[in-house]
């Protein structure tokens, strides 16, 4: 490395620490946001599959927000979300298969007969 | 310390010594944190089983949840994640003093949800009258938080020790300090200083709870826990000292995959509480 370029490259690397400081501190504030909208959806006279739905889909950006950017995914390599997701993914996956598995008909608790 | 550090530009996302490109520390903890999810999912599912399914008498959790101290204990723990991210944010550019005060801060928040949740699960058992095993709902409630909690009391013990770690001394290895010693007698007046304002504060708020909070009440509660009051102080100013600069440290930039790996199990006990928070207590208010 130059002499030249030395200097540069510590203002980029002080210039990309600060950046990240606003980051993490813009998507805390996000969140806290998206928690007082969660708690208030669940109070509003609306379609329960809305509310449910709503509820779902800001979770998982809530989610996504912690992982990607408190936890450096965005910056690290692509196999380190590759393994996060292949566990991420098995545990939702037998989530919804044990909630289909329970909610049907053949799973219902048989009721003695009069 | 990886080549990075000895030539003075340490990259903190690749490590270009491994096969994988990837720390070492950093995989072993996405690959623990992958599995985490699977133990997690099984407990969450299972509650929600059981709630979808509730046998004949099960309590109402309407009844039983307090949507405002849960708020309260969401937000504590996001603003935790923050303290976090900005202690591995700090680590990384060799600013020790501000991961110190991060780590510190992320400790206290971590207590103050932890301090929740002992709360809540008191009000429940005594109050409610919900315990493990009167009810399945109850055994499954208890058994997700509680193993949340379990790992949110991991978490804090975790940062606790990277904090005290972050006072090693340069020379600790020549043997001219006794740093065993003074690493284990802070930890010790730490866990103390925690126990003992952990007890007063629940104490307080108790008291707040049972009687209204008035000059008279407030009087009579630290005169009552006037000694446990006076350790408190003494363990705060002793813990203040022990953390004063007594010359070169061990723990600097090269540490940042350590502090790192502590921050990926604080975000992951975030991001399961971020579940819990939507699957077990909101859905219930609809």
């Amino acid at each position: 490395m130059s002499a030249v370029t030395a200097p540069a490259q510590a203002l980029a690397e002080h210039d990309h620490g600060d950046s990240k400081f606003q980051i993490f501190v813009q998507i805390a504030m996000i969140l806290a946001v998206i928690t007082g909208v969660e708690i208030v959806i669940v109070y509003l006279p609306l379609l329960k599959w809305l509310v449910v739905s709503a509820l779902v889909i800001l979770s998982v950006v809530k989610f996504m927000f912690v992982i990607f950017y408190f936890m450096h995914l965005r910056w690290d390599k692509v196999f380190c979300t590759v393994l996060f997701f292949i566990g991420l993914v098995l545990a939702v996956g037998t989530s919804m298969a044990l909630l289909a598995l329970f909610s049907a008909e053949a799973s219902a608790p048989i009721v003695a007969t009069p | 310390m990886s080549s990075h550090a000895a030539a003075g530009a340490i990259d903190h996302h690749h490590d270009h010594t491994t096969s994988t490109g990837i720390p070492n520390k950093k995989l072993f903890m996405w690959a623990f944190l992958a599995s985490d999810c699977m133990f997690f999912g099984s407990l969450i599912s299972t509650h929600l089983i059981y709630r979808l399914h509730p046998p004949p008498g099960s309590p109402v959790p309407r009844d039983i949840f307090s949507i405002e101290l849960t708020s309260f204990s969401t937000f504590i723990l996001l603003m935790s994640s923050l303290l976090m991210a900005l202690a591995v944010n700090a680590i990384q550019k060799g600013n020790v003093r501000s991961t110190r005060r991060n780590l510190l801060g992320t400790i206290f928040f971590g207590l103050i949800f932890l301090g929740c949740q002992v709360f809540e699960f008191n009000h429940f058992v005594y109050e409610k009258g919900m315990t493990l095993k009167n009810s399945i709902f109850g055994s499954t409630f208890f058994t997700l938080t509680g193993t949340h909690g379990c790992h949110v009391a991991i978490g804090v013990l975790w940062l606790t020790l990277m904090y005290i770690r972050t006072f090693k001394p340069a020379d600790a290895d020549s043997g001219r300090h006794a740093w065993l010693t003074s690493t284990f007698s802070h930890l010790i007046l730490f866990a103390l200083a925690v126990v003992t304002w952990m007890y007063l504060v629940l104490g307080f708020i108790n008291e707040a709870i049972e009687s209204h909070v008035s000059g008279s009440m407030v009087t009579a509660y630290f005169s009552a826990h006037a000694v446990l009051f006076i350790v408190g102080v003494i363990l705060a100013v002793a813990l203040n000292l022990m953390s004063r600069a007594k010359g070169p440290i061990e723990f600097g930039e090269a540490n940042a995959i350590d502090v790192e790996g502590a921050g990926l199990y604080w975000h992951f006990v975030d991001i399961v509480w971020i579940v819990i928070f939507t699957a077990v207590y909101l859905l219930e208010y609809l």
